[in-house]
């Protein structure tokens, strides 16, 4: 390890005020939140939550767990998620490639069609969808999840495609002459090619289906296909009204701890997804 | 290489799809419908009666809806020149050469992996809270008079205030990773030409990133147009006046609220459109300023 | 890596395929409601079937007459509140009793963004919950007229007779058949007002000033208020002076200034400067509420379901009591008083209406009415039980009232306009305005 230049540090100490007392501000809250799961509703509203007076309620976390139903909503949000990355690869891979190697009719058509789509806001399209899906009668989990993949596909295509242009012609003319057919070459060739960029937008695909909220507000019908997102809604919203405070804090805490553990492993990949992602979008 | 008929309609085919299902009918429609006096959202082509830019004048002539424009507006202008700025402060500082780089980083990150239901509830129940609230402590520290965070002139900004909280983190990693890409051999270059650190950054970084700010920019304009869980968060039983946005006005238009008996999908749609056409402005605006963003390096 | 990348699209095939099995399962296989049903099947093979009888004897002959009928409930409620406990019980007696299966959906209380596209689409449920004013004026069309069936039970004469009248009024007959009755009012901590020397209940404006002035004298602040009610306590003030009817009109056309509003505004307004408000009113719900349990605040205009609230998130049993709001001086309403209802309908296109039926009944009556209000703290829908201590004369209050007032029924009819009124309804608690003639000039200016 390089030693310490004390004057370069000293230079720096603006700045390091600025990211500890972000950073401090931040922990305060994690901290209250912490407290605020090991206490009592009557701790939380008389702001005496880090005294912990009737000691550490646990109990809070055992109600959490078995009353409410975080287990569910975090398991829809893991299937969502990891599903439609999957189903979104499935579909706008082979189109980036195409699109990417081929002129031909309506290519251009359907790439400006996939461009523009990227900035169409959800609510600009969710109404038709709603009643589209009311009338064919789509219910349960395959309804967002077919939702968030169809979503995704303008822009991970679009993503993709700039990836497949950089690539060099002659690997497929190489497997041409080998009698490799069209899509075994995307298969087996291209498509790992392209590996780093399918990894850093599945990743950003992944973040963007997890924090999800206003679609799966609006086409959850029931409990069982209840995401994280909603899911913690409406525990708040039944917190209200019975008044364990306590215990919908420990739900947050619940669902928290997974993802942020899987963060504290994952956290340069998902930087790393999140900065490739949004750079190139 | 040889075209391949079969493979480039096949691979195009799903991709054109959900193109057409979840974006160009979706659009068309909602486009159609805003010009129709439609009442349930479900409702068939035959129950649409024609009503011209009736559902345009009805939603510019609410009050409702031009406030929710307005505290749009703010959340995207005031907020994202906020937002903006404090991510490339974070950023420039991660990037400084300082200790515990991916540390801070990735704390500075984390908020956006926790719930926002969550952030939200702790924001209005500990730093917010009038008795004893954590901006409450600090103000009589100082020995201040109790401010009323969350009454109805300053529950807006309350809001917008969390929000960027959580935003900041976001926006960091994607300018770090745009003051990255610059070759540090340049700075070297203008430290020997006697460029200061200030001059660097502005003549040097900031034009570099041009293409990062679009990028920023447009992340944000979309993140605001769509902005709904805080305003639900900050308004608990019902919508309020002070924080409403305007998918938070679509909602209750076209769903119903508490208490409420009526419901209006065409409004709704028109409300649809005017957003849309807002972000195509800013798209087109975005892109005219920074037109020659590709600068090579 | 060109395995890695191949065994990525093995694995999303093979869930895809997987997917498509979720998608076709029966949403809520996992449901407890499924033992006992198994177990039900079991006997009803033993048991010959029964016709169908009436259904006041479905409860006590304990046949299997609805061997073989499955009845979908959507509910309004989550499965973590005690309310969806109790129904996850009833339903297991029902089906224990009848041979009938009962699946529950949890829908949580934005049911309503669901609830009119289902119903318009004929979903298949039997039972659904939500507002009985949204029932009576939403989903009317779609839903089953329950007046033969409630009179066959003589269901009047354990019902509450003003929700029963504001349906049939809504509606033209019987639509909904109540879950949950609220009701309305100033609820205070008695020994608040016993220690504060006020020995009666206000009756009118004059003696509730008295009232709060004698409260503030003893060291509490008088009225608990949170901005997310700051409507709701204000319609109580403009009823008095105008009637809903009149509120409904302003609010649709505006006009408030030279109306009674100004002085209901007025009102509003000085007992914010006599500081008859709690600490910090309106403060961000549920903070002011909670007061009364700290001991802070001694009452608050709101619904019955604020007792149980403060109650559980102060950890206190507040000796709570309950009285009409005040009659004001040259009121032209000045008995109203809010009740409501969560209530359970049956649809149109239901198979089964009449074992629908019976198992609302089964909810709403008896025992397991009994303990709804017990668990959730609610007002009994069955007025032959008794309400929780919490609650004490709910039941009274609500069998006396002859007017109800609806939830801000005549402020929200104007759908468009409420959030901007609900904003000046706060900013009338804040003390933004000077005088009630300021207060109703904001409001017209929104038209």
């Amino acid at each position: 390890m390089n030693k310490i230049n004390w004057k370069k540090e000293l230079r720096l100490l603006p700045g390091y005020i600025i990211v500890v007392l972000w950073v401090a501000f931040t922990a305060v809250m994690l901290c209250w939140i912490v407290g605020a799961s090991l206490s009592t509703s009557r701790e939380i509203f008389s702001g005496s939550i880090f005294k912990f007076a009737t000691g550490l309620h646990w109990e809070n976390y055992a109600t959490a767990w078995k009353v409410q139903n975080v287990s569910v909503f975090f398991g829809n949000s893991l299937l969502y998620s990891v599903v439609s990355c999957v189903g979104v690869l499935a579909i706008a891979a082979p189109a980036a490639y195409v699109l990417s190697r081929w002129q031909f009719k309506g290519g251009t058509a359907l790439r400006l069609g996939l461009v523009i789509a990227m900035s169409v806001p959800v609510i600009m399209v969710i109404m038709p969808i709603y009643s589209l899906v009311v009338q064919l009668g789509i219910k349960g989990r395959i309804l967002l999840i077919l939702l968030y993949i169809m979503l995704r596909v303008p822009y991970t295509t679009i993503y993709l495609l700039d990836f497949f242009s950089t690539l060099s012609k002659s690997y497929e003319e190489a497997a041409y002459l080998d009698g490799c057919s069209g899509p075994n070459t995307f298969l087996r060739i291209m498509l790992p090619l392209v590996q780093p960029a399918v990894i850093t937008v599945t990743i950003f695909n992944f973040m963007s289906v997890w924090n999800e909220f206003f679609m799966a507000l609006i086409f959850t019908s029931s409990e069982s296909m209840t995401p994280v997102g909603v899911g913690l809604l409406n525990i708040v919203n039944a917190m209200k009204y019975t008044g364990n405070y306590g215990g919908m804090f420990a739900a947050v805490i619940i669902v928290f701890l997974p993802t942020f553990l899987l963060y504290i492993f994952m956290s340069e990949k998902i930087i790393a997804g999140v900065t490739g992602g949004g750079v190139k979008g | 290489m040889r075209k391949n008929k079969a493979m480039i309609f096949w691979f195009c085919l799903p991709a054109l799809l959900c193109l057409l299902i979840m974006f160009v009918y979706p659009v068309l429609r909602t486009v159609l419908m805003s010009f129709f006096k439609v009442e349930s959202v479900t409702a068939g082509l035959s129950d649409w009666e024609f009503y011209g830019i009736g559902n345009y004048s009805k939603i510019f002539g609410s009050e409702s809806f031009l406030t929710s424009m307005r505290n749009v507006m703010l959340i995207w202008i005031v907020g994202g020149v906020i937002t903006l700025a404090l991510s490339l402060l974070m950023a420039v500082i991660i990037t400084s050469g300082i200790r515990g780089k991916n540390f801070f980083r990735a704390a500075i990150y984390m908020p956006n992996i926790i719930s926002a239901v969550a952030l939200a509830t702790m924001w209005i129940q500990y730093i917010f809270n009038y008795d004893f609230g954590l901006l409450n402590e600090v103000v009589k520290l100082f020995g201040g008079d109790k401010v009323k965070w969350l009454g109805t002139d300053m529950k807006f900004w309350a809001m917008t205030a969390a929000f960027i909280f959580g935003s900041v983190g976001y926006y960091m990693l994607i300018y770090i990773s745009g003051i990255e890409a610059i070759p540090q051999d340049f700075y070297e270059a203008a430290t020997l030409d006697g460029a200061n650190k200030f001059q660097q950054f502005t003549r040097m970084t900031l034009p570099l990133m041009k293409g990062v700010l679009k990028t920023s920019i447009t992340f944000w304009s979309i993140n605001t147009t769509t902005f709904f869980l805080w305003t639900k968060m900050f308004s608990p039983i019902d919508t309020e006046g002070s924080t409403i946005v305007p998918v938070v006005y679509l909602y209750d238009i076209v769903f119903g609220g508490k208490g409420v008996t009526t419901r209006d999908a065409g409004a709704g749609a028109a409300v649809g459109v005017v957003l849309t056409l807002i972000i195509v402005v800013v798209y087109a605006v975005t892109n005219r300023l920074f037109k020659n963003s590709d600068l090579e390096y | 890596m060109k395995k890695k990348i191949f065994s990525l699209l093995l694995v999303s095939a093979l869930s895809l395929s997987v997917l498509a099995g979720c998608g076709s399962e029966p949403a809520n296989s996992s449901q407890p409601a499924d033992d006992s049903q198994s177990g039900a099947q079991s006997e009803q093979s033993e048991q010959p079937e029964q016709s169908q009888e009436p259904a006041d004897d479905s409860q006590s002959a304990g046949g299997k007459q609805y061997e073989g009928v499955e009845l979908t409930m959507w509910s309004m409620w989550t499965s973590a509140e005690p309310q969806a406990q109790v129904i996850q019980e009833a339903a297991a007696a029902f089906e224990e009793q009848t041979g009938a299966k009962i699946t529950i959906e949890w829908k949580g209380r934005d049911i309503n963004t669901v609830l009119s596209a289902s119903l318009e689409a004929g979903d298949k449920f039997d039972i659904y919950e939500d507002d009985y004013k949204r029932i009576a004026q939403i989903y009317a069309d779609y839903t089953l007229d329950l007046t033969d069936m409630a009179k066959a039970v003589n269901y009047d004469s354990f019902s509450y007779p003003c929700l029963n009248n504001q349906v049939i009024e809504w509606v033209g007959h019987l639509n909904s058949i109540v879950e949950q009755p609220q009701v309305g009012g100033i609820f205070y901590d008695k020994d608040a007002f016993a220690n504060a020397g006020v020995s009666a209940e206000p009756k009118t404006w004059a003696e509730f000033l008295d009232a709060c002035q004698k409260i503030k004298d003893s060291g509490v602040g008088p009225i608990a208020q949170d901005d997310a009610y700051c409507d709701f306590a204000f319609y109580h003030q403009l009823v008095r002076h105008l009637g809903e009817e009149k509120i409904g009109e302003l609010s649709m056309n505006g006009g408030w200034t030279g109306s009674a509003a100004e002085t209901a505004a007025q009102e509003i307004i000085d007992l914010v400067n006599n500081g008859y408000f709690a600490d910090g009113v309106p403060d961000a719900f549920p903070s002011s509420e909670n007061k009364i349990g700290f001991g802070q605040a001694a009452m608050i205009v709101c619904a019955n379901y604020v007792t149980a609230e403060v109650n559980n998130n102060t950890g206190t049993e507040v000796n709570w009591g309950l009285f009409n709001y005040p009659a004001v001086d040259g009121g032209v309403e000045n008995s109203a008083a809010y009740a409501g209802a969560n209530s359970l309908a049956i649809t149109s296109y239901s198979q089964n209406p009449q074992a629908a039926f019976d198992f609302i009944m089964l909810l709403t009556t008896g025992e397991f009415d009994q303990k709804m209000a017990d668990t959730a703290k609610q007002i009994p829908a069955d007025t032959r039980n008794t309400a929780p201590a919490v609650l004490n004369g709910t039941v009274e209050t609500l069998l006396a009232a002859d007017a109800p007032m609806s939830w801000c029924g005549g402020l929200y009819e104007n759908a468009d306009l409420k959030s901007e009124i609900k904003d000046r309804c706060m900013k009338l608690f804040e003390g933004k305005f000077a005088t009630g003639a300021d207060f109703c000039k904001s409001m017209d200016e929104l038209y």
